[in-house]
């Protein structure tokens, strides 16, 4: 299995390691719950070094990417991230990724693990220029309405400007790094792009102090799940497209990109299904795969599932007929017809990640 | 209770004998690899149970899982506790975190499970 630059640091804080993609990561540290529940009222540390990293350099390679992908790569602001999918030349989703415009020069893209390699040839076969960072970056994603105090106290200044999906490089004792604010837990939070062989010294001090808390992927996924974000491979994959996916809010209609002419095709029909937050009436979660009734008719599955901390109730997400999608619909889920309703994102509404920020 | 004084199964259930009755939970061990766990389903009390049959279901953040008699019995009795206070069972398996008790159980059916040593040898060797 691959190892992250911080793979000698999961040992000190005794965790449990799994395959995660050929990656040899911790699925969890103190346990799933506490680490969650410390994220949304406190600070986490997630190592997320096993994603991918690609720096693209000029007008033309930004105009390449931008045909890639779903989302306008072109007019991106200077200092804004932006959510979009790789699309294969049937719309099916490749990736979903995050890019940041660095300067009007420069753009940063941020993708999963999983697809990785098909990614990485993807984008070589058509970027011009492309550099893939992934092996020299480690990313460490430090999450929770503390973090912004735990940087700050760390001497990371530069971070108090950077608003909810923006970013930008920033000088850290010499260093140079990369800084955004899109995470995917739904709360206040930076993700730190710095060169691999420093990763582990910013690792130990953030934890130094006791404040914030490593955290494995248990939590991410649950602290993702509460959100009724998508995780790649599980709820979007190729075989689904960015409608099915409910991306419509990130499809930049006017401009080209694989398949679109079968995404118009669809949205021009609407009868597809679609990827629809679920959440459970007790603690019960449903499960991947677990089959969804209507008035005792399928009509839909789930594609993850897990309990929520945060909500004290299970949550997931499926793939629903249409007519079934709307929030409020009562379901059931799974052999013993678990009681879920269809419910839309942010399933947990209290996360911090849209707080105005003291800019002192 | 004292784990060294119970019976186990090769699906991680334990059963000790208490006031004449074979109280049932799961071992540390099976806590352990289950990570948090989020949900208990209890027996009826009353219940008649066949050994290895599904008597209870648990739930942790990742999965589900079943448990089953490790003996036949009747319900006696069941832990309501761990119903609300489900870290219980990852707190004190052997103890608080019990989950149900059997009468009628015959003594012929504790033969074929392990003991503590030979269940910590199970577990180190899977």
């Amino acid at each position: 299995m691959r190892q992250t630059p911080l793979f000698d640091a999961y040992s000190r804080h005794d965790a449990r390691v799994v395959d995660f993609h050929g990656w040899a990561l911790p699925v969890q540290f103190r346990g799933i719950v506490e680490e969650h529940l410390h994220t949304r009222e406190s600070v986490g540390v997630f190592d997320c070094s096993h994603m991918g990293e690609f720096m693209l350099h000029g007008a033309d390679a930004i105009a390449a990417l931008d045909s890639l992908v779903i989302g306008d790569m072109v007019h991106l602001a200077p200092g804004r991230c932006r959510y979009t999918a790789l699309l294969n030349g049937s719309g099916g989703i490749i990736d979903d990724c995050v890019a940041l415009r660095l300067s009007p020069d420069e753009m940063y893209l941020v993708t999963n693990a999983g697809p990785l390699e098909k990614v990485s040839t993807l984008l070589a076969e058509n970027v011009p220029g492309i550099v893939d960072c992934s092996e020299a970056t480690a990313k460490i994603d430090v999450q929770g309405p503390l973090s912004r105090k735990l940087l700050m106290d760390l001497g990371f200044a530069a971070v108090a400007p950077v608003a909810y999906w923006r970013g930008g490089r920033v000088d850290w004792r010499g260093l140079e790094m990369i800084v955004t604010r899109a995470g995917y837990t739904g709360e206040l939070g930076y993700e730190i792009f710095l060169p691999a062989e420093a990763a582990a010294d910013l690792w130990a001090l953030l934890l130094d102090d006791g404040l914030a808390i490593p955290c494995g992927l248990g939590a991410r996924d649950t602290l993702r799940s509460e959100m009724g974000y998508p995780l790649n491979g599980e709820d979007v994959d190729e075989s689904r497209t960015p409608l099915e996916g409910s991306m419509d809010r990130f499809i930049a209609w006017d401009s080209e990109f694989p398949g679109k002419a079968r995404l118009l095709e669809m949205r021009e029909g609407g009868d597809y299904e679609r990827l629809t937050p679920l959440r459970s009436a007790d603690r019960r979660a449903p499960r991947h795969g677990f089959e969804v009734f209507h008035g005792g008719e399928k009509v839909g599955a789930v594609t993850s599932g897990t309990f929520g901390p945060s909500l004290g109730c299970g949550v997931g997400l499926a793939y629903l007929r249409p007519d079934c999608a709307a929030p409020g619909t009562p379901l059931a889920a799974g052999p013993r017809g678990m009681e879920i309703t269809a419910t839309q994102a942010p399933v947990y509404t209290r996360g911090t990640c849209r707080v105005k920020l003291n800019q002192d | 209770m004292n784990p060294e004084t119970l019976r186990f199964t090769e699906d991680h259930e334990w059963v000790g004998e208490e006031n004449g009755l074979h109280v049932v939970g799961i071992s540390d061990h099976a806590q352990h690899e289950l990570g948090d766990i989020t949900y208990v389903e209890l027996p009826k009390v009353g219940a008649k149970l066949e050994r290895h049959a599904k008597a209870a279901e648990v739930e942790s953040v990742k999965a589900a899982s079943d448990v089953y008699a490790p003996v036949s019995g009747t319900v006696a009795a069941v832990n309501a506790e761990i119903e609300v206070a489900t870290e219980l069972v990852n707190q004190d398996p052997y103890g608080r975190g019990w989950f149900f008790k059997l009468s009628d159980v015959q003594a012929s059916d504790l033969d074929g499970l392990m003991d503590y040593a030979a269940y910590q040898a199970f577990c180190g060797e899977q």
